[in-house]
């Protein structure tokens, strides 16, 4: 009944069309293995589509998350893009163009006067029970502030009368747009060759361009005091499905990336919280449901709290400009396609360019009849929500088919019937070689001064065999790169030649958000407390690998378990007796593995280690997150006895000496770092206060065991051989593990290095931190010396356990007046009505 | 008739609350039939940013924010009326109720009365429990008071029974509740059967006339029901608490599709703990 979907290669005589020859050409030029291995015919694409999933995955562009399950890429990206010539792009950004156009204007009236409704020209319905349709973004005594939508994205199908078809808009988000630039830079990455001879429209000048028109929306009177707007893109965070594409655009636009608990309201201006003080934001480039904006004004008496309250009186208040505005959404409804070109006409005295997918609004006279004459023509939309999917009804069985039309009979309003067309099919790799795939393909338009521009360019993708299209964008899938082809090679040229205006000069990133601060010093944390972790681990694994046990050594191994317990790492039942040290084994493995404590703290680095990807540099993001997956992997498979430990520890401790050295080599001093190392000599200095303590917690005949295996644990015994060549006496030994400030791995040096970064810091000296960390400096110092001094040096050792682990309690001290100092820890928000609340609902904001 | 309207409220807080946002809507909206001579609202401490605005729906709206620690924090909206509801039309001049349905669907100003809204979900037990006062053909006027009359004789007035969050259901089976409770039940049925129906917000006479019987729901904010009667005959306000056709002895803050568009107070603040809240409102001849 449907004819056959056009293919975008191949014409109908079985002619490859032009613009895809010069693809084809660089595809069969290319190498037929770029390994050594021999490979199967037709290689070239399948290797080059092997070597792009490869460097997603080393990007990690599939989140690490919480919970190794869910690593993984969640796209792929397909070798061969979707070529278009400039014509037909051209032909297709003004259809779009003037799309949004009428769209703007649907939106102008729909929060303005409505006059549509009153003309009956949109039924009431398709706006008042639109969901997205947003109450506080409209006001009746006056118009909203033009313009709502700035972005604007749609899906289209090329159908089988050969033309391009829109079948759904995307007025909130557009989401994908930083997926597309992405693609673009990655096969540009891995595949230059692919390149080579062709004529590509270039992306960089439409970002730049988008740049520039996000500057130029700032309220006149932002209140900078600067020419240069401060933009914003706010993301939900780092649990949100879309947060690398948040993280890639904010680096696009040069624009700070922010959660809402970065911001808050005075004074009827948005602020973002830095370290510095409150920074004013002037634009805000939403990629947040306008709904969960503002908690003041969207949710009723039991709403969440997410949001930032009187950000929408601020907008009121021209003082930050949202785009696209809160409530653009509603325009996405389904239903509300039937009814444009009429509202084309009415509104722009132009007919729509750009045919639509046939669709109809249910609750039409006449519609549900046609829907029942032949429902295998048709797809199921729901009225109002865009992003839900949509269900083809030719796939269901009859009995489906009857219940769902019973669904539809009983409240038709609630949806809409869009034709079922095949798109058209494009070239993919596919198995070991080329196939046809369906193609749907996004584009992405910004407009400014009411000129709407297409990035030349788009995000294509292949739909799953039975997917209903024109949903969301799924969380998976296989993506096209979408080339833009030039006819005239003298436009593709630099974006430096272009005839763009001078770019205005941009203040740097600035001031770091103190959520960003906060993230930053408990990924130090967390990261050394794996190392210390697996430090103390492997010190108890050499004991294990050794026959029956000295006397000796099992206090050691018991002090051992003991630091085991302390870090959570074992139980009590677990601790050793002389016989059988396979409880202590069992432990270990078990504190690698899920909900383990070493697999705990895998899990939290990989979110904290997102949750700042954007103040990371691609590399440094590659070699803080894939080792840590390979580790995960390791700790999830079956035991391998001591040699299995042996090497899951060798990895930790690499993946940590690795991230500190890309840290210390590769970050700015100021900011960032300081707020990472400041977590980890914090986190190091309570670790080895806790250590020694039990290390020490021995009789004075056994004290010469305890100090050597506090020289072990602290790294610390060849130091200590060759200064004192081997005679063990404990104020010599507790003065390289306590006191001495050129000791990295001994307490003395964590102090003396907390000092220097918080003398670096502005405001370090408030809070009485700095002269915390001075008498905590002192302290440590005392003890050697009083050792000394005493008669029975052994003696006087054995008694001072328990004060050097009260240590570590100073530590953490020193630790919460940190947070307290840099990280706005928030009281809990709570809702007031016009009833005393029950139980006030508790606003998390920040790492821990 | 003119009258005087003093609505405090206060908050007390266990802890003090750094951030507070606040959105009211306590000032009475003007009507043909509803003159506003003069109003205020005044707070304490005071704020640091005021703003007010016209809402979607046409109310007055203020918003208060404060950004420095307080422990208290107190609003009072004055203002004086003058009311002359005009007489309920003849019975028999509204249209049969169907009628009024089929026209609501298209007319822009009543169509989104008609749809169920956060607070009011479609409801079966309310839309069989006002089905029983519309017959088929029956003018819509009739079927209101009718209506109007069953809620008062089938319900009691009950305070503390129920909150905002109490829902129709509930109301149904326990049979008790408060003013709120019982134009929730008269909106979402009357939306059931396609009829607009909205929350009306405001206030009652505190003091019965000489003679006359007191009044309930008085001592707070009181909420009654805005019923359409069609184009041409507009909208009527109906008072299911009291069994009244809204004329002389209600005050008008303004209306929405239920409680949450018009809620008189709503805020976010950070910090605070435990709150405890205290409102008074009086309403006297002036």
């Amino acid at each position: 009944m449907n004819a056959a979907p056009p293919d975008e290669m191949v014409d109908g005589r079985g002619h490859v069309r032009p613009h895809w020859r010069g693809i084809l050409a660089a595809f069969s030029d290319l190498p037929p293995s770029l390994t050594a291995e021999a490979a199967p015919r037709g290689s070239a694409v399948i290797e080059a589509a092997r070597r792009l999933d490869r460097a997603f995955e080393d990007e990690g562009v599939g989140a690490l998350l919480p919970g190794a399950g869910r690593a993984g890429r969640a796209w792929r990206c397909d070798p061969v893009p979707l070529v278009l010539p400039a014509g037909e792009f051209a032909a297709l950004a003004a259809g779009l163009a003037q799309r949004a156009r009428l769209l703007e204007a649907l939106l102008l009236d729909f929060y303005g006067p409505q006059r549509l409704l009153a003309e009956g020209l949109v039924p009431p319905a398709l706006v008042f029970a639109n969901p997205a349709f947003l109450r506080p973004c409209r006001s009746a005594a006056h118009p909203p502030q033009a313009p709502l939508l700035h972005t604007y994205a749609a899906d289209l199908i090329r159908a089988p009368d050969g033309r391009w078809h829109v079948l759904a808009d995307r007025t909130s988000r557009a989401a994908g747009i930083g997926h597309a630039q992405e693609n673009r830079r990655m096969l540009g990455r891995v595949l230059p060759n692919l390149f080579r001879g062709q004529q590509v429209t270039p992306l960089r000048p439409f970002f730049d361009f988008w740049q520039d028109s996000l500057q130029r929306l700032a309220p006149p009177k932002a209140q900078n005091g600067s020419d240069n707007a401060a933009v914003a893109l706010l993301t939900p965070g780092v649990h949100h499905p879309l947060w690398f594409e948040h993280v890639l655009l904010a680096s696009a636009l040069s624009c700070a990336l922010v959660e809402p608990g970065d911001l808050t309201v005075r004074g009827g201006a948005l602020f973002l919280k830095t370290l510095k003080g409150l920074q004013p934001v002037d634009v805000l480039l939403r990629r947040v449901d306008g709904r969960n904006l503002d908690p003041l004004e969207f949710g009723g008496p039991q709403g969440g709290l997410g949001g930032v309250p009187g950000l929408l009186d601020a907008m009121r208040n021209g003082a930050v400009r949202i785009v696209n505005a809160p409530g653009c959404g509603m325009v996405e409804a389904p239903a509300l396609g039937p009814f444009l070109p009429a509202l084309a006409e009415r509104l722009l005295g132009e007919r729509l360019a750009l045919p639509a997918v046939e669709s109809h609004w249910l609750a039409q006279p006449e519609a549900l009849a046609m829907l029942r004459r032949a429902p295998a023509d048709w797809t199921i939309r729901p009225a109002f929500d865009g992003a839900l999917a949509a269900q083809p009804l030719a796939q269901l069985s009859d009995g489906a088919l009857a219940g769902q039309l019973a669904r539809i009979a009983e409240r038709p309003q609630d949806y809409v019937a869009v034709r079922d067309i095949p798109p058209s099919v494009a070239p993919s790799a596919v198995g070991d070689g080329l196939a046809p795939r369906p193609v749907v393909l996004r584009l992405f338009l910004v407009q400014e001064g009411g000129q709407w521009r297409a990035m030349p360019g788009g995000l294509a993708r292949s739909p799953e065999p039975g997917e209903g299209l024109a949903a969301r964008l799924p969380r998976q899938g296989t993506a096209k790169d979408v080339w833009v082809l030039s006819e005239d090679g003298t436009q593709i040229t630099g974006p430096a030649a272009l005839p763009l205006p001078p770019l205005p000069i941009r203040r740097a990133a600035g001031a770091l958000p103190s959520r960003v601060a906060d993230n930053l010093f408990w990924l130090g944390r967390y990261v050394e407390r794996l190392e210390g972790a697996a430090r103390l681990m492997r010190a108890v694994l050499a004991r294990l690998d050794r026959g029956p046990l000295l006397p000796r050594e099992l206090a050691e191994l018991d002090a051992l378990a003991a630091a085991l317990r302390h870090a959570g790492l074992a139980e009590a039942e677990d601790l050793p007796n002389a016989a059988a040290h396979s409880a202590l084994q069992a432990a270990l493995w078990r504190a690698l593995r899920e909900g383990g404590t070493v697999a705990w703290l895998t899990g939290e680095i990989g979110r904290l280690v997102e949750s700042v990807r954007d103040r990371l540099t691609g590399d440094m993001h590659t070699l803080f997150s894939l080792p840590l997956r390979a580790i995960q992997l390791q700790a999830a498979a079956p035991p391998r006895g001591l040699a299995g430990l042996e090497d899951i520890l060798g990895s930790i401790l690499r993946y940590c000496a690795g991230v500190a050295g890309a840290a210390a080599e590769n970050m700015v001093r100021a900011g960032g770092y300081a707020f990472l190392d400041l977590g980890r000599r914090v986190e190091r200095g309570q670790t080895i206060a806790a250590q020694l303590g039990f290390a020490l917690d021995q009789p004075a005949s056994r004290i010469e065991g305890g100090l050597r295996l506090a020289l072990e644990l602290c790294d610390s015994v060849i130091t200590y051989r060759s200064r004192y060549l081997g005679v063990l006496q404990p104020a010599p030994a507790l003065d390289l593990v306590l006191a001495d400030p050129g000791n990295p791995r001994g307490l003395g040096y964590q102090l003396a290095a907390l000092r220097r970064r918080l003398t670096d810091l502005e405001g370090g000296d408030e809070a009485g931190l700095l002269p915390a960390v001075e008498a905590l400096i002192d302290t440590v110092d005392a003890i050697p010396r009083a050792l000394l001094a005493a008669g029975d040096q052994a003696q006087a050792a054995a008694r001072l356990a328990p004060r050097i682990a009260a240590l570590e309690a100073d530590m953490a001290a020193i630790s919460d007046a940190i947070a307290r100092r840099f990280f706005a820890l928030l009281p809990p928000a709570q809702r007031l009505g016009v009833e005393p609340a029950a139980e006030p609902a508790v606003l998390f904001w920040g790492a821990a | 008739m003119r009258w005087r309207i003093r609505h405090a409220t206060a908050y007390r807080y266990a802890e003090p609350v750094d951030i507070a946002t606040h959105m009211l809507h306590l000032s009475p909206r003007a009507l043909p039939q509803q003159q506003v001579l003069w109003d205020r609202v005044a707070c304490a401490p005071e704020p640091a940013r005021v703003a007010s605005d016209i809402d979607h729906f046409g109310n007055r709206v203020t918003w208060l924010f404060l950004d420095r620690p307080h422990a208290r924090f107190e609003v009072v909206a004055e203002a004086e009326i003058e009311v002359a509801f005009p007489p309920p039309p003849p019975v028999g001049a509204s249209l049969p109720w169907e009628e009024v349905a089929r026209a609501a669907a298209r007319d822009a100003g009543a169509a989104e009365f008609t749809l169920p809204s956060p607070l009011l979900p479609e409801h079966a037990g309310a839309r069989d429990y006002v089905a029983q006062s519309f017959w088929p053909g029956r003018p819509l006027l009739a079927g209101l008071l009718d209506l109007n009359a069953r809620i008062r004789r089938d319900f009691t007035f009950r305070a503390g029974v129920t909150s905002i969050g109490t829902t129709v259901g509930q109301l149904l089976a326990q049979r008790a509740g408060v003013c709120q409770d019982f134009s929730q039940l008269m909106i979402c049925g009357l939306r059931g059967l396609g009829l607009p129906a909205r929350y009306v917000s405001g206030y009652i006479r505190t003091r019965p006339p000489p003679g006359g019987a007191a009044r309930l729901g008085a001592d707070q904010s009181h909420a009654w029901v805005g019923a359409w009667l069609g184009p041409a005959l507009g909208w009527i306000d109906l008072d299911p608490t009291n069994d009244l056709v809204v004329q002389e002895e209600h005050v008008v803050l303004g209306w929405g599709r239920d409680f949450n568009d018009i809620s008189p107070l709503r805020g976010i603040i950070l910090g605070g703990g435990q709150h405890a809240l205290e409102v008074s409102v009086d309403l006297s001849p002036a």
